[in-house]
């Protein structure tokens, strides 16, 4: 039996859209607080529902990588941040073990004021890595990045392919059990790509997990073990990559394309 | 299943397509795959205080670096490097003998030299007014940084009220190089010294760490903070003593927590001037703790929600 890294339970996230373009401001809050209304209430006053997930249930097993696919907005990107921690569920919940390290979007909190040096250290505690592990490392994670020249220099010039090598290198260091990473690998070059798939692969053979998400279904291909087809944030199919649901995904799309 | 509810039940054997095992290509897992670390659950409950407290020991080096930085780019490219640190506040301290001392007249009436005095309230006033907005403004300035990754989000406006702290603490030679031009030498109350520095510590964290909550989501906090440390300067007795206030009027201004540090600052280095202000410091400890246990409360309630409310 294999160990269950990940198990995302019933994940739900609700979003308020606010059709009146009002800022949320200390008056409202304050009246809020006076009246004794809550946020609930104010959804009652014509500002509609959102759900960006809704009842997602998806387990991740030790060793697996599971590809999200789907249309923008989708909530592919939502249930990342979630199980990165960095938004909360409305509701379900995941149990996760073992380390998380994600790289979302571009800069992956990075800073841009601090050079790359610095970033490394700094991205490294944020991945809960101590610095005296990312010293040992640093001419690893500097040789795979590609950026030396660069490494003293503000990571605010360099650019976005620079940026996404040394997130890159980083996460890639800090002995994550479980790597999260959102299309970011798609700034960087035909090499960058070939040598972080290369390296994502041999992660996986030896129990790291992952979750991806991929606009490109020869990454997904490649990569992945598990595909989860997410669609107007509910999760639609997933299973095995050879369960043919990445050919329906694609048929689906190019019958999009092709409808007038 | 519940927001709150941290049950984990033997959950969902049937979810469809998930069988295992056999996928051609793959090293089946065996048994040397690396140990996992116990399971985390991440629900829509707030964390309680004291898995807080522990996820802020474990991320420590976060604010480490980011104090280190701060500190960095402040002195970087000043050509009187840490000299800046007491020039402010000397200068603070001149300006207000002269004012307050000399021109109001205060001076006569003090037992002990009047720029001393002065010290005792323009160092803990530099702290005060320099670490609030600093706080304040932390959490909406590392906004790209939060959006991206998870670390407990009070460590960046901890780091940056520590920052100010270090200042404060080294300003202190002011007072010291004062004592030796008046060759003057503090009393026993001395020893409380440390206390009422501590005090004002976590008073400065509580407030810089609540209002970068408050100030990521109401604006409304960047245009009052300002305004309130400009009026607050002259509610707090920084250039004349806590004494000149009408005697009927002092329950009143001792509720800014800052007279109670301030006239204990003067007591414990002044050989007791004045006698003790129990009053002003038993009101000043009271509002430090509430504001304290507020913000904390306020936190925790907050920190995950703090990208969605930005």
């Amino acid at each position: 039996m294999t160990n269950t890294v990940m198990d995302v339970v019933d994940l739900s996230k609700r979003y308020a859209l606010h059709h009146r373009q009002r800022p949320d401001s200390l008056k409202s809050w304050l009246s809020n607080l006076a009246w004794g209304a809550t946020s609930t209430s104010r959804d009652a006053k014509g500002d509609e529902e959102f759900w960006a997930l809704r009842d997602v249930s998806l387990q991740l097993h030790q060793g697996e990588c599971l590809a999200l696919i789907g249309k923008n907005g989708s909530g592919k990107s939502t249930l990342l941040k979630i199980l990165s921690r960095i938004i909360p569920p409305t509701a379900g919940h995941i149990v996760v073990r073992g380390r998380v390290a994600s790289l979302l979007e571009i800069g992956t909190g990075f800073h841009p004021d601090l050079t790359g040096r610095e970033n490394i250290f700094l991205n490294g505690a944020m991945l809960g890595c101590p610095s005296r592990t990312i010293r040992q490392r640093l001419d690893s994670i500097v040789g795979f990045s590609g950026v030396e020249r660069f490494l003293d220099t503000p990571v605010k010039r360099y650019s976005s392919g620079m940026y996404v090598r040394l997130a890159y290198a980083v996460a890639a260091h800090v002995d994550a059990d479980i790597l999260v990473i959102d299309e970011v690998l798609a700034v960087g070059d035909a090499d960058f790509q070939r040598q972080c798939y290369g390296h994502l692969e041999s992660q996986f053979g030896r129990g790291v997990s992952g979750i991806i998400v991929s606009h490109s279904v020869d990454v997904v291909r490649r990569l992945a073990s598990h595909i989860a087809w997410m669609d107007g944030g509910r999760l639609r199919d997933h299973g095995g990559i050879g369960s043919g649901i990445l050919e329906q995904y694609e048929n689906s799309h190019s019958g999009e394309r092709d409808s007038p | 299943m519940n927001p709150g509810d941290k049950h984990l039940d033997p959950r969902r054997q049937d979810v469809p397509g998930d069988e295992h095992g056999g996928f051609p290509g793959r090293p089946s897992p065996a048994s040397e795959l690396p140990a996992l670390p116990p399971s985390r659950l991440i629900d829509a409950s707030a964390p309680s205080l004291r898995g807080y407290w522990h996820e802020l020991f474990a991320f420590r080096e976060v604010a480490y670096m980011l104090i280190r930085r701060d500190l960095i780019v402040r002195f970087r490219q000043t050509y009187f490097g840490l000299a800046w640190l007491l020039f402010k506040p000397l200068m603070l301290m001149a300006v207000m003998s002269f004012a307050f001392g000399y021109l109001a007249g205060f001076q006569e009436r003090q037992s002990a030299p009047y720029p001393l005095m002065i010290f005792c309230g323009v160092i803990p006033w530099y702290f005060v007014s320099n670490a609030v907005p600093d706080g304040m403004v932390s959490l909406r300035v590392h906004i790209f940084v939060i959006q991206q990754t998870y670390f407990p989000r009070a460590l960046i406006p901890i780091a940056a009220v520590f920052v100010d702290a270090i200042e404060f603490v080294v300003a202190w030679l002011l007072f010291v190089m004062g004592c030796i031009w008046f060759a003057y030498l503090p009393g026993w109350q001395v020893l409380a010294f440390p206390l009422f520095g501590l005090q004002l510590l976590v008073l400065c964290t509580a407030l810089g760490l609540w209002l970068a909550v408050l100030n990521v989501r109401f604006r409304d906090i960047g245009n009052l903070i300002p305004f309130l440390i400009t009026v607050g300067f002259f509610l707090t007795p920084v250039g004349y003593p806590y004494a000149a206030v009408p005697e009927q009027w002092q329950p009143l201004y001792a509720l800014n927590p800052l007279v109670g540090v301030i006239e204990g600052f003067r007591w414990s280095l002044l050989r007791g001037l004045n006698g003790f202000p129990l009053g002003a410091v038993a009101s000043s400890v009271a509002i430090t703790i509430a504001v304290t246990l507020l913000a904390v409360r306020h936190l925790l309630a907050t920190d995950r929600h703090l990208v969605d409310l930005a």
